[in-house]
């Protein structure tokens, strides 16, 4: 406990200091690490900067930057439920296959019968749920502090596509359970396509570019004319894999610009 | 070099310049494609959904009503093919399961003689016709045929019925059927007509 390595210069070296410098003077450590004990300023700055886990964050912060009531900590909040949702997610494909014989039934026995199943399953739910609710949140916050004026109008536009994903994570979580709710449910949203102007068969100018049922953009998303199996494998894909991986790039990418822009200052 | 870059005016391009423009643009050419063959996926050459085109049986499988006012509704097909079977005193026609709004199933209440869409709130009468609710559209009709045998060959899917011919018809689709619609839906083939 007081072996506190670095601090009070008159200290004798102890067995653990010795141990700690050799452990530190390793490549492996330095090849992770990058820098030694940060005991000066310069070391601290580089520990930051060098860091992966600490590089997304910035060398300095304004005070106001600090303040809990400034931005509620909704973003990183958000960040903390999507990697919650993955992990659960992740967690809840041992048991369900998207099939269209066995989806309802993997999940009934989630429910029922996997063991710490129900609250699984649970957690992923609620959890989208809420991440729905702090992304919204926290683009309020974003908006009324004028955190979205230049120079970070690019983030916001970002922003705005990280919440159209957010909420198309949850779309096309809505059809796996193959229960009549999300079956519907995806009926009808997946219909609302059709009438997407020219690409969707009932939408205006179709006929321009022969757009008929078994071609429109409806077809693509659903991968027939009906919700039927290909319908949930696709769903499946997109929200295990290409949505959560569009969205991890993005976020990169939107994490990077906060820290590159600083925080805004205080109304 | 930098004046061979630009190109003074009315100069043909230089070589660096041909270069660079082949280059990005065969670049181009080459994104464009890939992008074009990955939406291309997503378009799946054969279906293995179900048929579009069944037996619905005899015209005599069917009731008719007394009273030449009322068309009874025959449900048993609305399960497996999404269709409900109509039957009045002149003949039989088919009424394809899906709400015109979004695509739900509606329900049959025989005690209003309507259908009533679940999600919202759409209503039709026995002629498919909208009578409440948000459903732009009547009713689709499915097309009619008698196979040799004298069974009834009944043509649902999106590709076979009333609606997606009426996509190509300018002017407004309303949510009643109009005059001239009328007299098409009362001939074949949406319309099995029976004698006696
Ligand atoms: S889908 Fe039938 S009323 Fe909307």
């Amino acid at each position: 406990m007081s072996q506190t390595p670095g601090h009070g210069g008159d200290q004798k070296p102890g067995k653990l200091k010795i141990l700690a410098d050799y452990i530190q003077s390793t490549d492996a450590w330095k090849s992770f690490f990058r820098t030694g004990y940060p005991d000066s300023l310069l070391k601290r700055m580089a520990v930051m900067r060098s860091s992966f886990v600490m590089h997304i964050l910035p060398t300095k912060v304004g005070v106001h930057g600090l303040k809990l009531g400034y931005t509620w900590c909704m973003g990183g909040i958000t960040l903390f439920l999507f990697l919650m949702l993955t992990l659960t997610g992740v967690i809840l494909m041992f048991y369900y296959v998207p099939e269209e014989h066995r989806a309802f039934t993997d999940m009934k026995d989630l429910k029922f019968m996997v063991p710490y199943g129900m609250i699984m399953r649970n957690m992923h739910r609620w959890t989208a749920h809420a991440m729905v609710f702090s992304v919204i949140v926290h683009m309020a916050r974003v908006f009324y502090t004028g955190s979205y004026k230049p120079p970070r109008q690019f983030n916001w536009v970002v922003g705005v596509i990280l919440l159209k994903l957010t909420l198309l994570l949850s779309f096309t979580g809505y059809l796996l359970p193959w229960d009549q709710l999300g079956f519907w449910a995806v009926t009808v949203g997946t219909n609302m396509a059709s009438a997407t102007p020219l690409v969707g068969y009932e939408g205006p100018f179709s006929e321009f570019l022969g757009i008929r049922v078994d071609n429109d953009i409806r077809f693509a998303i659903i991968g027939g004319t009906r919700i039927g199996p290909n319908a949930l494998i696709r769903a499946y894909v997109w929200h295990c894999v290409g949505l959560p991986l569009i969205a991890s790039g993005l976020m990169v990418f939107h994490f990077w610009r906060v820290r590159k822009d600083g925080f805004s200052g205080p109304l | 070099m930098a004046e061979e870059v630009s190109g003074a005016p009315g100069d043909a391009p230089s070589r660096r310049k041909f270069f660079l423009i082949t280059g990005w643009s065969s670049l181009g050419l080459f994104l464009a494609g890939a992008g074009a063959a990955f939406a291309k996926y997503f378009y799946p050459g054969v279906l293995y959904e179900p048929q579009t085109t069944f037996n619905a049986g005899k015209p005599s499988d069917f009731v008719k009503p007394a009273n030449p006012n009322e068309t009874i509704v025959d449900e048993r097909f609305k399960k497996s093919q999404r269709v409900w079977i109509m039957r009045n005193t002149n003949g039989i026609y088919v009424m394809v399961a899906v709400c015109t709004h979004l695509g739900c199933t509606p329900n049959w209440f025989p005690g209003e003689q309507r259908f009533k869409c679940p999600c919202h709130g759409s209503n039709y009468n026995t002629q498919g016709e909208v009578v409440a609710g948000p459903a732009p559209l009547p009713l689709f009709r499915a097309k009619l045929s008698i196979a040799p045998d004298g069974s009834m060959i009944v043509t649902t899917g999106l590709l076979g019925i009333k609606r997606a011919e009426l996509q190509y018809k300018k002017g407004v689709l309303l949510p009643r059927w109009t005059d001239e619609e009328k007299k098409d839906i009362a001939k074949a083939p949406y319309f099995l007509e029976l004698k006696a």
